[in-house]
């Protein structure tokens, strides 16, 4: 009985220091980015895929990747007719540099817009493995605000608001007319 | 949560092995006794009927009484812990010879570092049912392997202490985690647990003990905005209801009065 008891005693140590972490799922809705998609201004129901579209924050260097698979120069690039654009979580307003036909050789007919994004943000509880997501709400009053630092024409006509409330990425929130 | 299956269904078969051996040594000695002893009852049954059943028959006292305890593992956790400090006493009352009141009364403090949560929690709980011992004794052995069912109750808050916050697209960089001292109070807990113990006689009136546990929970009253991540009594929690725990128990048998049963049995029986 005695030696069965010290035998179990030792079984249960040990058990005990292997107790692992669950790991955050990554199909858990985490901290959703702010979703544009684009429309053609001819025929605003219908989407129009923009032609190598380049986002870069501003202060950054580099875009935002859009093609982990492309190279050097591709992977930044979006031929795509909704773009995914992380906000900061530690702040209110974050403005991107958003460069239509990036890739061009031809300088004329590269046509960069800004879009500077004005939100509230909201730190949630999502589970004990991913710890806690931020939600966005963008503001009521000046929601975005679209420059056009480089001087020729803009080339994101019309800027619509659809959905304030950034919680996922199921959803559009701002919508682009060109 | 493969791991902790993992945990429990190795319990199980650690104690499965158990169960085979405690079965085991009771039925060696009514085999015994059906070969070694008919022949003889057969032989002094005509003659005499009176000595017969003072010969073959032996009368063992049951004592009846209170046994209380601590779990040594929760107090001597908190010497080399620094984020738990706890106690539980154990106890139980001897209702019938097989069947114990059984009760456990305890005190957790507990921080949990996860990857992307630190967060504390403290309260009292409360565990109250029976245990069924199922271990034949030889003599005056009191020893004894349960199976027991108790009805657990806990209140606590939580404090959560840090976070982090998940974001799968870090172009502007992780952010380190944020403290804060956000305190949760008034939550509860009720659950369900099957408890297996073994408690040995190690001195005189002394036992220790080792339990494990298998609990379902019931209710569970989570905070707003947060969750319950650690219930004193019922431990960590998991995306289901279920949850394990384990003790290691010191023991002090107070008996109380004692009951004389008479048992047939041989001398012949103990010494195998």
């Amino acid at each position: 009985m005695k030696k069965l008891l010290s035998i179990l005693l030792l079984f249960t140590f040990g058990l005990s220091s292997c107790e692992k972490d669950d790991i955050c799922d990554a199909n858990t809705p985490t901290t959703p980015r702010l979703i544009i998609t684009f429309y053609d201004i001819a025929n605003p129901t219908k989407t129009r895929n923009v032609n190598n579209l380049k986002v870069i924050g501003e202060g950054m260097t580099e875009g935002i990747v859009f093609n982990e698979n492309g190279t050097d120069e591709t992977k930044y690039l979006t031929s795509g007719s909704t773009v995914a654009i992380p906000l900061k979580v530690n702040d209110g307003t974050v403005t991107y540099k958003f460069i239509y036909n990036a890739a061009s050789t031809n300088p004329t007919s590269i046509n960069t817009d800004v879009l500077t994004i004005n939100y509230t943000s909201q730190n949630v509880y999502v589970s004990r493995a991913c710890g806690f997501k931020t939600i966005f709400a963008l503001k009521p009053v000046a929601p975005f605000l679209r420059t056009d630092p480089d001087g020729d024409t803009v080339w994101m006509t019309d800027v619509q608001l659809k959905n304030p409330n950034i919680e996922s990425e199921n959803e559009t929130h701002i919508e682009v007319y060109f | 949560m493969k791991h902790t299956l993992k945990f429990i269904s190795s319990i199980f078969l650690f104690f499965s092995v158990f169960l085979g051996q405690a079965q085991d040594t009771p039925e060696i000695s009514p085999n015994k006794k059906d070969t070694i002893v008919k022949p003889k009852t057969v032989t002094s049954k005509p003659p005499v009927q009176k000595t017969e059943v003072k010969k073959d028959s032996v009368v063992k006292t049951d004592r009846y009484g209170l046994r209380v305890g601590v779990d040594l593992y929760k107090l001597t956790r908190g010497l080399y812990d620094k984020d738990y400090k706890g106690v539980e006493f154990v106890g139980d009352w001897r209702l019938t010879k097989k069947y114990y009141l059984a009760a456990e009364l305890g005190y957790e403090n507990k921080t949990t570092d996860d990857d992307r949560l630190n967060s504390s929690a403290a309260g009292t709980y409360v565990k109250a049912g029976f245990d069924y011992n199922f271990y034949e004794n030889w003599l005056d052995m009191e020893n004894l392997i349960t199976i027991g069912l108790r009805g657990g109750f806990s209140t606590f808050s939580q404090d959560l202490n840090s976070y982090k916050i998940y974001n799968p697209n870090p172009y502007w960089g992780e952010l380190p985690a944020i403290t804060t001292d956000q305190k949760y109070s008034g939550l509860t807990a009720t659950w369900l647990e099957v408890a297996m113990g073994l408690k040995a006689e190690v001195f005189d009136n002394v036992f220790v003990g080792f339990g494990v546990q298998l609990k379902l929970l019931a209710t569970n009253k989570k905070p707003s905005g947060f969750d319950n991540l650690y219930i004193p009594g019922f431990n960590r929690t998991y995306d289901g209801s279920f949850g394990v725990g384990f003790n290691y128990t010191v023991s002090y048998f107070i008996p109380i009065y004692k009951k004389k049963v008479v048992v047939p049995e041989i001398k012949e029986a103990p010494k195998k």
